[in-house]
């Protein structure tokens, strides 16, 4: 790290000490945004879950509460106070900062044992990947909201820190307390695997199949011994069907920017199993194909099932596609092929500030109705969509040029 | 093939970006156009009652007789008050109340604004409903002054009168209250926020309290005159939101049809219903909406969601007397009475051109949303236009294919090198963004300074700042040309005003959503920032460019405004405090934060064309 991380750092920093300090009632007004806080993340929940937790309640009953068990030890043991809980979270947002750092310092984005991009000397330094993280609107609003998404995306980029340095233990635990904390982060496994094992530095490598089934089992071992841990805090297994139950069925329909909420309001109950896991699978279906399609850039294809599960996810929020966003920073050298890079970053704008107008009309004003808030959603994921889509392309495209260096600059016809 | 046509649009730029210049001028003109057009039958409509519960004026109106004697009472005793403390008035008036027998609440507030005090005391009675359960209530309201300070003798009066004969009537299936407040534009807005327990310090709670409030009726009726002509329905709520307009048809229907009073909108006291009236009507609904600030005591309670009208009186001529003003308020009670849930089957998103004439938000808000899409598609033509790359942009091209063709050379040689790829000339995105991001930072300034400032120093703080934005955009531009190279200049200004179009389109977008009249005015007065322009070449169009923003800018905007209604500019801005302090208006932050930091950067653009010509950069 050198001084322009660390002033990176710094700036990012304080920028979140100064958002909580000079505005004392920001935390709360943001938390109450269906667009930071969801059922599953929210800290109001939270908050809720702690003091049952502390006066002897199971957190579960009441049906409010959706987080993990080890989130409320965490929070438990610390002393009650808002200060202390805001220092976590900037330092939550600090680590995730280095561990961009250190994902972008190994070079990985741009050089893998199978690729080598011809753009890598376009690439942006290690400080502005940290920086694009820490001043991106979405994460600084994230990180004031408070929401426990951000404990998730700190470990989710620790894992990933850990694996483009070939150190799978780390690289493992961590990624299993991501999937334990929101169960989607699962779906990161399969490319995970791959960038540790091509980032292994021994010399002797294992074969993958090998070494995908000690790592699974050193997987699953270390997600039983967090539920173990769970069930001694809590005392009974009630846990899981409280927060991955929800996860998966949807019980709360309360609005977020993702696409479920109004599709399993309008429909009918028979329909709803079917649909559940229609949608379940939907997101399933991606790991296989991006992880194969990708395989020469493990770490494009674990950015872009975060990016595709930051749209489809039951409970997203905008702390999901902030972290994609700050992920995708690390592939900045493609962005020259990407096509539609401004319509993009307009139609993400416009859908950040009509999503709260057309809210607002709804739920305040009362003169909209959901279809208002819904439209935007649907603006929203779609950009999302063609973000990921034309981040695709552009990194296809430069493994196409690698292999075939006549083509560059012609253009693509579709058949 | 569906990608050919954009990759083959790539190679021929001009076509793009004349598509592009002329798609957003067409915009434009047909956004501008189709307001114009609204006022005509064929695209405006008819009103008519949406929910069938109201039944407007289906019942017979009672109020009249011996109770107009009653009135005249009420108002030689309001008379006598006039010139007393609150004190005074609000004791006297609830003493009034509880001899009529209903549960009285007095509440004292005090807000500072504009380095002003401005305080009163606020006297409210509840009738609670015979047949009903407390959890929905109407509300009559008679402000103490009227928005023009004068003394509202007829309304209070009437107020005190009908909440003696509403009090006698078995029929009320909602709670009334009867408020007097002590005057029109801080009171009400006390009371409402204290109904909802959202009142700051220096305002009491209310002590006695009932449901929902389910609709607002203002009584205006100023003046020792009992006679009036005409019945002025003004229905503006802060920022720009609108009353449901089924509350609006009933009070029109119900005075014009079953009292056979004429209606007024907008201050047009002798509208014919032609095209010209008509389009007045709608742009003086649209100014007052554009402002958001309050018209009535009413306004303070559209923002609640609580839908409300002030019914004035206007004219001493007529025949009508405080007997048909009761029984139109009776006849609107009665149907307000009658609601079986909230009002939502009408309109909230109208523009009234005439008392029973309107268009729907489907109609008119496309013309506010072409005028954004307009900026928005000049900020995408300036994206495209090779201007906003750095360097030389043909001779860069054919590096690249000079390269690419070493490449293929070199690939029959070498198979599998990897090839270094020129990406061609770049957008310097780093300068633009912080110029934009940077100004419209530079917005809170001004909103802060406004809204803190004393009444007295306010004209010379608006004359200061005025210099400092003419000076501040020059000064910007002198030290970018300095510092950045000259071949990068003319790209950084293109792009910085491609961002700032973008974000002006945007707000502008959400805006219109919100108040479309504030929109679609602050996009007509930004239309000049579409191509005012760098023009380093050629100082005398840039000279018009520079004039045409002067006379755009918000400031000018704030001098036609205080022209129009004959004030003075640092009323305006006290009006603007007194509204961010007090309403929570949100036409200052638009102002500040939105409007002037694009005409800043569009300023900073224009006068580099000065600033490059001068120091012979000319790019």
């Amino acid at each position: 790290m050198d001084r322009k991380c660390l002033l990176a750092i710094g700036a990012g920093a304080l920028i979140r000490l100064l958002l909580f300090t000079a505005f004392p009632s920001l935390p709360t007004t943001l938390a109450q945004r269906v667009e930071i806080s969801t059922p599953v993340t929210s800290y109001k929940r939270l908050q809720e879950g702690i003091y049952l937790y502390t006066h002897g309640v199971s957190p579960y009953d009441g049906g409010v509460f959706h987080q993990a068990p080890l989130l409320l030890s965490l929070f438990s043991i610390l002393p009650p106070s808002t200060i202390i809980t805001n220092l976590l979270y900037v330092f939550a947002d600090i680590f995730s900062a280095i561990s961009l750092i250190r994902i972008a310092s190994s070079g990985v984005p741009t050089v893998t044992p199978h690729h080598v991009s011809p753009r890598k000397a376009n690439s942006w330094p290690p400080w502005a990947i940290a920086a694009a993280f820490l001043f991106n609107p979405f994460t600084i609003a994230t990180c004031i909201a408070r929401p426990t998404i951000v404990f998730t995306n700190t470990i989710i980029l620790h894992s990933v820190a850990a694996a483009v340095n070939g150190r799978r233990g780390p690289a493992f635990v961590s990624m299993a307390m991501a999937a334990y904390l929101s169960l989607y982060p699962v779906l990161l496994l399969p490319p995970l695997l791959f960038l540790t094992y091509d980032s292994l530095k021994t010399t002797s490598k294992p074969s993958i199949q090998a070494f995908s089934a000690i790592t699974t089992i050193m997987l699953s071992i270390v997600l039983m011994i967090y539920f173990k841990l769970s069930h001694l805090i809590t005392g009974s297994w009630e846990f899981i069907a409280s927060t991955y139950g929800v996860h998966l069925l949807l019980p709360d329909l309360t609005p977020n920017v993702g696409l479920w909420w109004y599709f399993f309001i309008e429909m009918f109950d028979s329909f709803r199993a079917f649909f559940l896991c229609l949608f379940q699978l939907h997101l399933l279906i991606y790991v296989p194909s991006v992880c194969l399609r990708l395989r020469k850039q493990p770490l494009f294809a674990l950015i872009t099932l975060i990016g595709i599960s930051s749209i489809f996810k039951s409970y997203p929020a905008i702390g999901d596609t902030g972290l994609y966003l700050s992920l995708l920073m690390l592939y900045n050298h493609t962005f020259s092929l990407m096509r539609y890079t401004f319509f993009l970053a307009a139609a993400i704008l416009y859908a950040t500030f009509l999503g709260p107008a057309f809210y607002y009309l709804w739920v305040y004003a009362g003169s909209g109705n959901a279809n208002f808030f819904y439209a935007i959603t649907l603006v929203w994921s779609i950009s999302n969509a063609l973000i990921v889509a034309d981040a695709i392309y552009a990194v296809l495209r430069d493994e196409h040029e690698t292999e075939r260096p006549e083509l560059i600059g012609k253009d693509v016809v579709q058949i | 093939m569906a990608l050919r046509v954009p990759v083959n649009l790539r190679k021929n730029l001009s076509v793009v970006l004349y598509a592009f210049q002329g798609l957003s001028i067409l915009a434009v003109i047909v956004g501008l156009a189709s307001l114009l057009l609204l006022p005509l039958d064929e695209y405006s409509r008819r009103t008519y009652i949406s929910e069938n519960a109201l039944l407007p004026g289906q019942v017979h109106a009672y109020f009249g007789g011996s109770e107009q004697n009653i009135v005249r009472a009420f108002r030689r005793e309001v008379d006598l008050l006039g010139n007393s403390t609150s004190d005074v008035v609000s004791e006297r008036m609830a003493e009034i109340f509880r001899s009529a027998g209903l549960k009285v609440g007095k509440q004292r507030y005090s807000y500072k604004a504009a380095g002003g005090e401005y305080t009163g005391e606020n006297v409210y009675a509840v009738l609670h409903a015979p047949r009903g359960d407390a959890t929905e209530a109407i509300v009559l309201c008679a402000p103490w002054k009227n928005i023009d300070h004068l003394l509202n003798e007829g309304g209070v009066a009437l107020t005190l009168a009908l909440s003696r004969y509403f009090k006698r009537w078995s029929l009320w299936s909602k709670d009334i209250i009867f408020l007097i407040s002590s005057d029109a534009r801080a009171g009400p807005q006390a009371w409402v926020d204290a109904y909802h327990d959202l009142h700051g310090e220096n305002i009491q709670s209310l002590s006695v309290k009932s449901g929902a409030i389910q609709g607002v009726v203002v009584v205006d009726y100023p003046g020792a005159y009992h006679r009036f002509e005409s019945l002025h329905i003004i229905y503006d709520g802060i920022n720009g939101q609108l009353p449901n307009l089924d509350l609006i048809n009933t009070a029109v229907q119900i005075s014009r049809d079953q009292m056979g009073l004429r209606t007024d909108l907008q201050e047009m006291w002798d509208h014919n219903d032609g095209y010209r009236h008509r389009l007045r009507t709608m742009l003086r609904g649209m100014v007052n909406q554009a402002l958001g600030h309050s018209t009535g005591p009413h306004s303070s309670f559209i923002p609640y969601h609580i839908d409300a009208i002030t019914l004035a009186t206007h004219g001493d001529g007529g025949w009508h007397d405080e007997g048909s003003l009761g029984r139109t308020v009776e006849s609107v009670f009665r149907s307000l009475n009658n609601l079986l849930e909230h009002f939502h089957q009408s309109f909230f998103f109208y523009l009234l051109m005439a008392p029973k004439r309107f268009v729907s938000i489907g109609t008119y808000l496309p013309s506010a949303m072409l005028l954004a899409v307009g900026l928005t598609l000049t900020a995408i033509r300036l994206w495209v236009d090779p201007r906003s790359r750095s360097g030389e942009v043909g001779e860069k091209v054919e590096e690249v294919k000079e390269k690419s063709e070493k490449g293929e050379k070199g690939k029959e040689g070498k198979a599998g090198e990897v090839v270094a790829v020129d990406v061609g000339p770049k957008r310097e995105l780093f300068l633009p963004m912080s110029i934009v991001i940077g100004v419209h930072f530079c917005g809170v300034i001004p909103f802060a300074v406004f809204n803190s400032v004393d009444y007295k120093s306010m004209s010379s703080a608006f004359y200061i700042f005025i210099a400092a934005s003419v000076i501040l955009p020059t000064l910007i531009s002198i030290l970018i040309t300095l510092t950045a190279s000259p071949h990068r200049l003319l790209p950084a200004f293109h792009l910085s005003r491609c961002f700032s179009l973008l974000f002006l389109g945007m707000f502008l977008s959400t805006l219109a959503t919100l108040n479309f009249s504030l929109s679609f005015l602050i996009g007509l007065f930004s239309l000049p920032l579409t191509f005012a322009r760098t023009t380093p070449k050629s100082v005398p169009l840039a000279l018009l460019n520079s004039i045409l923003l002067q006379v755009t800018s918000p400031f000018a905007a704030l001098f036609i405004i205080a022209g129009y209604w004959g004030l003075g500019v640092e009323d305006i801005l006290k009006e603007a405090s007194f509204g961010w302090w007090v309403w929570r208006m949100w036409t200052p932050v638009v102002v500040w934060c939105v409007w002037w930091p694009a005409w800043v950067v569009g300023r900073i653009s224009v006068d580099s064309s000065f600033v490059m010509a001068a120091m012979g950069k000319t790019g």
